[in-house]
């Protein structure tokens, strides 16, 4: 168990004449036993840094530290980390028990039954005991993920690195591994960092995530933060499905004009905006209420796609009804699933102002969010 | 098929009935193919069933009979057969001598040098370098090596001389000429087994390979218990692909061992003058021999074939 550090981590790769960074400057502490979820889209440059943790690929500039030393230069195989992958990369030749005896082996100096004794030991946490004589190719997708898994943990390593174990798994079982994955990570405590894509995995397993894009690190905190304090317009659009709703808007005086609406604002959010006028307004799905009569904050909007959850159905609503649907502003809304509301109803859609955000246009950077207290308010309501 | 009545009582259906429903449904195009198959095969077996039933006629039998008929009660002779074998025996273990050393030498020579051009991480630069010299080493033909290769073992690595210890304990120093054999094989056949064996690694998992360092096995340590277990499929190809090549290679033989008399004499040595004299060729002699002489490279076909499938497949 250790403490992980990442000091200003920069990766380049050549390519011709031309050079790319994958890796930008990124810097993270993770502490011991924590759960780190390093989360972006594909090529955002988070398994190249998990890469680099691993020691798989050389770090260009910047130090990599475990339990304050410096591995910068120190092989992979002398760092003490055990990685699972995402094609989960078992040795096919070998039997289940082989497997997950081969990395104690060769990494440490114990006795042939010690070994055995920890091998079943480990399958018996997992539920793989029955599976123990088995070769890879006779187990299915899970079992295999499972013995990835426990090849990982039965050198109770220093620190796991994951590298979307669980994308190759059907949507029910990975459910199902998700909350078995945390459930390990909190009885072993080992420092763990999580790459993933998936932005549901983000959200549920992480004590802490990072999320990253074209290699820079947007930001870092826990799920909620993120969620609901987001530092940038990437990071606001990339938690949270149906995704976060932005209309382009000009703040004149104390409203907010859009192209199809009005939007007015009171004192508190106009002093964060700090003077910028080119904006834009976010408002999760969630956020946005139907409601009976008009008001401040209310527009009159159709209902062009109604998409039932069954718990909840998500509505795209238009502003204005005569507006050709695929261009027209939409504004996406998650309602309750009993709440009938039906293909070109017109409804009235209040977008409380407690819960806007209100990002710079021009760098994306998030000028107002909704305050934590504010939405936890909320959830209790 | 609309034609043929369902079958209700397959069981009992006779063969001519099965027959007849199977040539029903044959069409034009099926028999086409199947005449042109039976063509093909018969072409190409032809020249092998000649030899094999001239190895079993007399001398009278081969003139009076077609070089592919059966030779007939009256010529009908196991002789040849039995005079080839005595002829032959002494070459088979002088050319298992060096063969079976030389092909193992140089598939395990090839399956570690490709390991070391294929997996560790070094400049991808120097990987292009060592590989494009290797590769090369493919397109020399024997012919332009004869003359050095000669030079070499003649005048500048003796080794009738440096290894005068093994002939004073009662060996031939003409066996001299078996190391030399060995050596200018695995030299000349590491090249290919490189190449083969690069092909069968770059399509190994990178993940796995990864896997195993991280798991704390060192370079050696990954090719011991991972890549060399998983080679098995290429080493059948190598195996077999080399084993034929340095068996049935005469070149080398002739310019390393030279006599037929040598006590060294590999088996395609004392073949190639097998059953030739001043009073003609012995046929029946040379087809035994030869059939004889195959019976090794055979063997390893039929004992490595099953591996030899799936690693031509991959």
């Amino acid at each position: 168990m250790a403490t992980l550090e990442l000091d200003s981590i920069t990766k380049t790769f050549q390519d011709g004449d031309e050079e790319i960074v994958a890796v930008d400057d990124v810097s993270l502490s993770i502490d011991d036993g924590e759960f780190l979820v390093v989360v972006g889209p594909s090529g955002c440059g988070k398994s190249t840094t998990l890469r680099m943790v691993a020691g798989l690929e050389t770090i260009t500039s910047g130090t990599l530290s475990i339990d304050n030393r410096v591995v910068n230069d120190v092989k992979s195989q002398d760092r003490d980390i055990a990685m699972v992958f995402q094609s989960y990369a078992l040795y096919p030749h070998m039997s289940v028990r082989q497997n997950m005896s081969f990395g104690l082996e060769e990494s440490t100096d114990l006795p042939d039954d010690e070994i055995n004794r920890m091998v079943s030991e480990t399958g018996e946490m997992l539920g793989i005991s029955n599976l123990l004589d088995r070769k890879p190719s006779d187990l299915s997708g899970g079992q295999q993920q499972r013995v990835a898994l426990g090849r990982a943990i039965v050198r109770d390593p220093e620190v796991f690195l994951m590298d979307e174990p669980l994308s190759n798994l059907d949507a029910k079982l990975r459910a199902e591994m998700r909350t078995e994955l945390q459930r390990l990570q909190n009885d072993l405590g080992v420092t763990t960092v999580y790459v993933t894509h998936d932005q549901t995995e983000a959200m549920t397993m992480g004590d802490r995530i990072a999320i990253l894009d074209g290699g820079e690190l947007q930001q870092v905190a826990t799920p909620l933060e993120c969620y609901h304090e987001p530092t940038n317009q990437f990071v606001a659009s990339f938690l949270g499905e149906p995704s976060m709703n932005f209309f382009d808007v000009t703040l004149e005086g104390d409203r907010l004009v859009g192209e199809v609406f009005e939007y007015s604002i009171d004192e508190s959010v106009q002093s964060d905006l700090g003077g910028v006028t080119d904006l834009r307004l976010g408002i999760r799905p969630e956020a946005v209420e139907l409601v009976d009569e008009g008001g401040e904050h209310a527009f009159e909007t159709t209902v062009d796609v109604v998409e039932p959850m069954g718990d909840e159905n998500t509505v795209y609503l238009h502003f204005d009804p005569d507006a050709d649907p695929e261009t027209a502003a939409t504004l996406v809304a998650t309602i309750d699933g009993f709440n009938r509301v039906s293909e070109g109803d017109t409804v009235t859609a209040r977008v409380p102002e407690d819960a806007i955000h209100v990002f710079d246009r021009a760098t994306g950077e998030a000028l107002h969010n909704r305050s934590m207290e504010d939405a936890a308010a909320q959830i209790d309501l | 098929m609309s034609d043929t009545e369902p079958r209700t009582d397959g069981g009992t259906m006779t063969t001519t009935a099965r027959l007849r429903r199977t040539l029903d449904q044959t069409t034009v195009e099926d028999a086409g193919l199947y005449v042109v198959l039976i063509f093909a095969a018969a072409f190409y077996l032809v020249p092998i069933e000649s030899g094999l039933v001239t190895s079993f006629k007399t001398g009278t039998a081969i003139i009076e009979t077609a070089p592919f008929a059966p030779p007939g009660a009256s010529g009908l002779t196991f002789e040849k057969w039995q005079a080839a074998i005595d002829a032959l025996l002494r070459g088979m273990g002088n050319s298992l001598l060096y063969a079976v050393p030389a092909t193992v030498i140089s598939a395990f020579v090839g399956s570690v040098t490709a390991y070391g051009l294929t997996i560790p991480t070094w400049k991808q630069s120097y990987k292009a370098v060592v590989l494009m010299l290797i590769i090369a080493g493919i397109f020399i033909p024997y012919q332009a090596v004869l003359v050095p290769l000669t030079q070499f073992w003649s005048q500048w690595v003796q080794l009738t001389q440096t290894l005068s210890f093994v002939w004073a304990l009662g060996v031939p120093d003409d066996y001299a000429g078996i190391i030399e054999l060995v050596i200018t094989h695995v030299a000349y056949g590491i090249p290919i087994c490189t190449l083969l064996f690069r092909t069968y690694y770059k399509t190994m998992s990178d993940e796995m390979i990864e896997s195993a360092r991280l798991d704390g096995a060192t370079l050696r340590r990954v090719y011991r218990r991972i890549v060399l277990p998983l080679s098995g499929p290429m080493f059948a190809v190598v195996l077999i692909y080399q084993f034929t090549q340095i068996w049935n290679d005469l070149l080398f033989t002739l310019v390393l061992v030279s006599t037929e008399s040598s006590p060294a004499a590999p088996v395609v040595l004392i073949l190639a003058g097998l059953g030739t004299s001043l009073e003609g060729q012995d046929f029946a002699l040379r087809m035994a021999g030869a059939f004889f002489a195959a019976l090794p490279t055979l063997a390893v076909y039929i004992f490595f074939g099953e591996e030899f499938a799936e690693g031509v497949a991959a």
